[in-house]
C-alpha cells in the first residue's frame, strides 16, 4: 500500500504539470449546461487508417493507439488510473496489497462481474489471463506489445474465488500501473486457446466492459454495442453503470481534411487524428461550433533514435549531441502544430509519471552544435555541408508520409552543416529496415502512463524491434540503460532512478526528442461528457448525445 | 466465327497469364522479405527469432523454395481460385476480395453507365449546336475534364456537396447517396475520354458524302445526326469502351481511398503499400480478367453495329 501513497505524492507534481500544459481533458460527467444526460443513439468516431502491417484488436498484443482506445471501452482492467493525479484506483479489483518484498500483488475482486458472454470474471479467470499473457510473450519471443508490462511475472494463484495473487520473480514498480492499462485488460481466458493471429482479428476476444465488441473488421470498421447490466465502472467515471450510448461505430478515414470535414458537417461525432490537427483544421472545427479537446499522450515523446553501428556518423556521441543541439524544437512545434503547442522537454511527454523536464539541455544551440562538430573533426566544405576524411556528413533518415515536418528538420540541420536525407518508405519497407540497420536516424514513440514505456523501444529484451534497441546506443550504453531501468523498476521509490535515467539518455544522446505528442480530438456539437483516460485514450462512460 | 472466338479466347488467356506473371515478378523483385511481413502481421519482429526458428518458418510458408517453385504454386493455386492468405491480415485472399468486390463492381458499372450517357450526350450536343462560341466551348470541355486529377475532383466534390451543402456523405459505402460522388468523380474522367473520341468521330462522319445525301433527301438535321451519323460515329467509341471500363477499375483505387469506401480499389492501395503479395496478385489478376472480358465483348459487338466488319474470313470486295 505504501507505493500507492507515494504515487499520490508525486501525483501533485504531475497535476501541476498538467495544468501548465493547459490540457483540456474533459471532466468526468461534464454536463456542460445542456441538461441531464440522454440515453440512446450511435456515436461515430473517425480514426486515421488502421495499422497497415499489424491490424489487431487483442488487448495483450496490440500497440496501436486507436485500437487501445477501442479496447478501453469493451475490456476493463483490475485497476484504473486517474488522468489528473496519476493515482491508481480500484476497478475490477476492490482493493490490493503488495507484499513487502514487492514480488506478490494480491487483488481482491469485485463480486458479480461477468464477461459479455455471461461467463464469470473471478479469480480463476484472472489467473488464467496471467498464464495466457506469459504464453503469448513466449510465443512471440518477447515481441508482443504486452511483454514489457509483465516483466518478471511468473504466474498468478487463486487464493479464494475472488482473490488472486500475482507472483513476480523480482520487484517491478511499474506492475501496478500495468494492471490499469488496456493491454492487461481482463478478457475471457478462453481466447488464449486460440492462435495469436486469430485473436488479433477479434476471435474469442470478450471483455467485461460497458460495451461489447460486436465486430472488428481490420482497416474497415469496429462496432461496439451497449452491454445490459453493466454496473462496475471505476470511480473515475461519474456514470459507473450502463453506457448512455447504444452503439459506437469506429471507422478509418485516410484523408485528414475529409475526417475534419465530416466532423464539421456533422457526418461524424468525433474526429480522432493521430498527428495533431493542423492549425487550419483546428480553426475550422472551433468555428463550426465543435470543440477540440487535447491532452499530451503520456509515454515516450516523438523521438529520434540513432544507428550507432561502427562506421556510421551517429556512432560518435558528440555528433548525436550536435544533432540534438541543432534542432530548434520551439520553432518546430509552432510551425508544424501551431502557436501555443507545447515544446518537448525530455525523453518523455509531460503527462508521464516521474517526468523530469530537461528543457535546458534540449535548448536550441547552433553555435554549440558547430563547436561539437568541429571538435569531432567534421569541417565545413563547399555549400556548408561538413566533411571528414572526404566523407560527407550525410544522415540517412527513412520516413513515411505520416511523419510530419521532415523538411523543417532537414532545413534546421543544414544550418550547422548536417545533410539530412529524407528517404520515403512504404509501410512494408518500414517494417523491415530497423532490422537490417539500413538507416542513420529513425523516429518512434510509445504511449504508456509510465516511464517503463521506453523499454518497449530501448530494452532489447522486451523491445518491439530488437534491431532498433541494439543500435540506438553502443553495447556498453545499452547495458547501462538496462541497468538504470532495472534500478528504477526494482526500487521501492523509483523517482530518483527515473530522473537519473532521463538525464543519462539525454546526456548520451541516446534519445533525441523532437516534439511532444498531443492527442487532439474534435468533438461534435451533439456530444457531451467527453473524457480522456490517463493514457489519453477515449473514455465513453459518461458520453451521451443530444 | 467459332475459329475467331477460339483465337480471341486464347489471346485473352495469354494476356491474363502475362499479367499474373509480370505482377509476380515485380512483387518479388521488390526489396522486402515476405516472411518479415508475415511476422510483422503476427506482431513478431524477425530479429527476435533465432536462425533455426527462421528456417522453420521459411519452410512452413514455402519460402525456402526457389522462386520458380513458388511461382508455380501460386499459379496452380490461382487456377483453382485459391490465392492464398493475406500477409498483413492472415485472412484468405478470396474472403477479403469476396467481401469487397460487390461495392466496387457497383461503383464501376454505375460510373461506366453514367460516363457512357454523359459522354455521348456531350458529344452529340457539341457537334449539333451551330452557335460557334458554344460549340467551341463544348468541344474543349472534355480536354478539361480529362486533365483534372481525380483526387482533386473528389476533394472538390466533398468540399462542396458534403461539407457546404450536406447533400451527400463524404465517406462510407452505405446507401445510394454514398455512391453519387464517387460515381461522378470517375464519370468526369471517363466521359471526357469518351466524348473526345466521339466528337472527333462525329465530325469526320458528318463530312462523309452519305450525310450530305441524307440531308439532300430532305431529312432534318436531327434525324441525320441521330439515325445516320450516330451509329457510324459510335464505332471508334466502342473501341475505347474497354479502355473506359479499365479506367473505372483503376479509378476505384483513388476514389475508394478518398471517399473511404470499402472496395477492391482501396484494398489494392493498402496491399501495395504493405506489400501484401497474394492480395495484390489476386487483385491484378481479377482486374486483368475484367479488362480482357470487356474487350472480348466489344470485339464481338462490332459486327452488330457495322455489318461491314466481320469476323469470318471472307474476302470483302469493295
Amino acid at each position: 500500500m505504501r507505493t500507492i501513497r507515494r504515487r499520490s505524492l508525486f501525483a501533485v507534481a504531475v497535476s501541476g504539470l498538467l495544468a501548465l500544459a493547459a490540457c483540456g481533458g474533459g471532466q468526468p460527467g461534464a454536463s456542460d449546461g445542456s441538461g441531464p444526460p440522454k440515453s440512446g443513439g450511435t456515436l461515430k468516431v473517425s480514426f486515421w487508417p488502421d495499422n497497415p502491417t499489424f491490424s489487431c484488436i487483442d488487448p495483450f498484443q496490440v500497440y496501436w493507439i486507436e485500437s487501445r482506445s477501442i479496447i478501453r471501452n469493451f475490456a476493463d482492467s483490475l485497476t484504473d488510473q486517474d488522468p489528473e493525479t496519476g493515482k491508481i484506483v480500484p476497478w475490477l479489483a476492490e482493493s490490493w496489497e503488495i507484499s513487502k518484498d514487492g514480488r506478490t500483488y494480491t487483488f481482491k475482486l469485485k463480486d458479480g462481474v461477468t464477461f459479455a458472454n455471461g461467463k464469470k470474471l473471478d479469480a480463476r479467470a484472472v489467473a488464467d489471463n496471467a498464464a495466457g499473457w506469459i504464453a503469448t510473450v513466449k510465443a512471440t519471443n518477447g515481441a508482443a506489445f504486452g511483454s514489457s508490462y509483465v516483466q518478471g511475472l511468473t504466474g498468478a494463484k487463486v487464493v479464494d474465488p475472488l482473490t488472486v495473487a500475482f507472483q513476480l520473480s523480482k520487484p517491478n514498480s511499474s506492475f501496478l500501473q500495468a494492471t490499469s492499462t488496456t493491454n492487461l485488460a481482463i478478457t475471457d481466458p478462453a481466447e488464449f486457446q486460440l492462435a495469436p493471429a486469430d485473436r488479433c482479428a477479434g476471435k474469442g476476444v470478450v471483455g467485461s466492459g460497458l460495451f461489447a465488441l460486436d465486430h472488428y473488421t481490420a482497416k474497415v470498421e469496429t462496432v461496439l454495442t451497449r452491454r445490459a447490466g453493466y454496473s462496475w465502472g471505476s470511480e473515475l467515471s461519474e456514470n459507473r453503470g450502463e453506457a448512455r450510448l447504444d452503439k459506437v461505430v469506429f471507422d478509418y478515414v485516410a484523408e485528414d481534411s475529409v475526417r475534419t470535414g465530416n466532423l464539421v458537417s456533422g457526418a461524424t461525432d468525433i474526429a480522432w487524428p493521430r498527428n495533431p490537427f493542423s492549425p487550419q483544421d483546428e480553426q475550422l472545427i472551433t468555428k463550426s461550433g465543435s470543440t477540440v479537446e487535447k491532452r499530451p499522450l503520456p509515454g515516450v515523446a516523438y523521438t529520434l533514435f540513432s544507428n550507432t553501428d561502427p562506421g556510421r556518423p551517429l556512432a560518435d556521441p558528440q555528433v548525436r549531441k550536435a544533432l540534438s543541439k541543432a534542432i530548434d524544437r520551439k520553432t518546430y512545434a509552432t510551425t508544424i502544430f501551431g502557436p501555443g503547442y507545447p515544446v518537448v522537454q525530455g525523453p518523455f511527454d509531460s503527462t508521464t509519471p516521474y517526468f523530469e523536464p530537461q528543457a535546458e539541455k534540449l535548448a536550441y544551440d547552433p553555435a554549440g552544435a558547430r563547436q561539437l562538430l568541429d571538435a569531432a573533426g567534421w569541417t565545413p566544405g563547399a555549400g556548408g555541408i561538413r566533411f571528414k576524411n572526404g566523407a560527407e556528413l550525410k544522415i540517412d533518415y527513412p520516413v513515411t508520409s505520416a511523419v510530419p515536418g521532415g523538411e523543417l528538420l532537414q532545413a534546421q540541420l543544414k544550418q550547422v552543416g548536417i545533410n539530412l536525407v529524407l528517404r520515403p518508405l512504404t509501410p512494408a519497407q518500414q517494417a523491415t529496415y530497423t532490422k537490417t540497420g539500413d538507416y542513420d536516424l529513425t523516429s518512434t514513440y510509445f504511449t504508456r502512463a509510465d516511464p517503463g514505456a521506453l523499454q518497449f523501444i530501448l530494452n532489447p529484451d522486451v523491445a518491439n524491434s530488437k534491431g532498433l534497441a541494439n543500435r540506438a546506443a553502443p553495447a556498453a550504453t545499452v547495458t547501462q540503460v538496462k541497468a538504470l531501468f532495472a534500478k528504477a523498476i526494482e526500487a521501492s521509490e523509483p523517482a530518483p532512478a527515473y530522473a537519473e535515467l532521463q538525464d543519462f539518455l539525454v546526456d548520451q544522446g541516446v534519445t533525441i526528442p523532437l516534439f511532444e505528442r498531443v492527442q487532439k480530438a474534435g468533438i461534435g456539437k451533439k456530444v457531451h461528457g467527453f473524457a480522456f483516460t490517463s493514457e489519453s485514450f477515449l473514455k465513453l462512460n459518461d458520453v451521451w448525445k443530444d | 466465327m467459332a475459329r475467331y472466338l477460339v483465337g480471341r479466347i486464347g489471346q485473352a488467356v495469354v494476356v491474363l497469364w502475362a499479367a499474373f506473371t509480370l505482377t509476380f515478378a515485380i512483387l518479388y523483385l521488390l526489396p522486402s522479405d515476405p516472411l518479415e511481413l508475415q511476422l510483422a502481421a503476427a506482431g513478431i519482429q524477425q530479429d527476435s527469432l533465432t536462425p533455426g526458428q527462421l528456417a522453420a518458418l521459411r519452410a512452413q510458408f514455402g519460402l525456402d523454395q526457389s522462386i520458380l517453385a513458388q511461382y508455380w504454386d501460386h499459379l496452380i493455386g490461382a487456377l483453382h481460385g485459391d490465392f492464398g492468405v493475406s500477409l498483413s491480415q492472415g485472412v484468405p485472399v478470396t474472403d477479403l476480395i469476396g467481401r469487397r468486390i460487390g461495392p466496387t463492381l457497383l461503383l464501376s458499372v454505375s460510373a461506366a453507365v453514367v460516363a457512357l450517357i454523359a459522354g455521348s450526350v456531350l458529344a452529340y450536343v457539341a457537334t449539333f449546336v451551330r452557335w460557334n462560341p458554344l460549340r467551341v466551348f463544348l468541344t474543349r470541355l472534355p480536354a478539361l475534364g480529362a486533365s483534372f486529377p481525380q483526387f482533386f475532383v473528389a476533394l472538390f466534390l466533398i468540399q462542396f456537396f458534403s461539407f457546404q451543402l450536406g447533400w451527400f456523405p463524404a465517406t462510407g459505402s452505405e446507401g445510394a447517396a454514398s455512391l453519387v460522388m464517387p460515381v461522378l468523380t470517375i464519370a468526369v474522367l471517363a466521359s471526357s475520354v469518351l466524348a473526345q473520341v466521339l466528337i472527333k468521330s462525329f465530325d469526320e462522319t458528318l463530312r462523309q458524302p452519305y450525310v450530305m445525301t441524307a440531308r439532300a433527301k430532305g431529312l432534318s438535321r436531327t434525324a441525320v445526326h441521330l439515325k445516320h451519323a450516330f451509329r457510324n460515329a459510335a464505332l471508334p467509341a466502342m473501341t475505347i469502351l474497354g479502355v473506359i471500363v479499365g479506367l473505372t477499375v483503376t479509378s476505384a483505387i483513388v476514389v475508394e481511398t478518398v471517399f473511404t469506401r470499402e472496395g477492391v480499389g482501396k484494398l489494392a492501395q493498402e496491399s501495395v503499400l504493405s506489400q501484401d503479395v497474394p492480395v495484390v496478385l489476386a487483385v491484378v489478376t481479377i482486374a486483368a480478367a475484367v479488362f480482357v472480358v470487356v474487350n472480348l465483348i466489344v470485339d464481338l459487338l462490332y459486327p452488330l453495329l457495322d455489318p461491314r466488319i466481320s469476323h469470318t474470313r471472307e474476302v470483302v470486295v469493295v
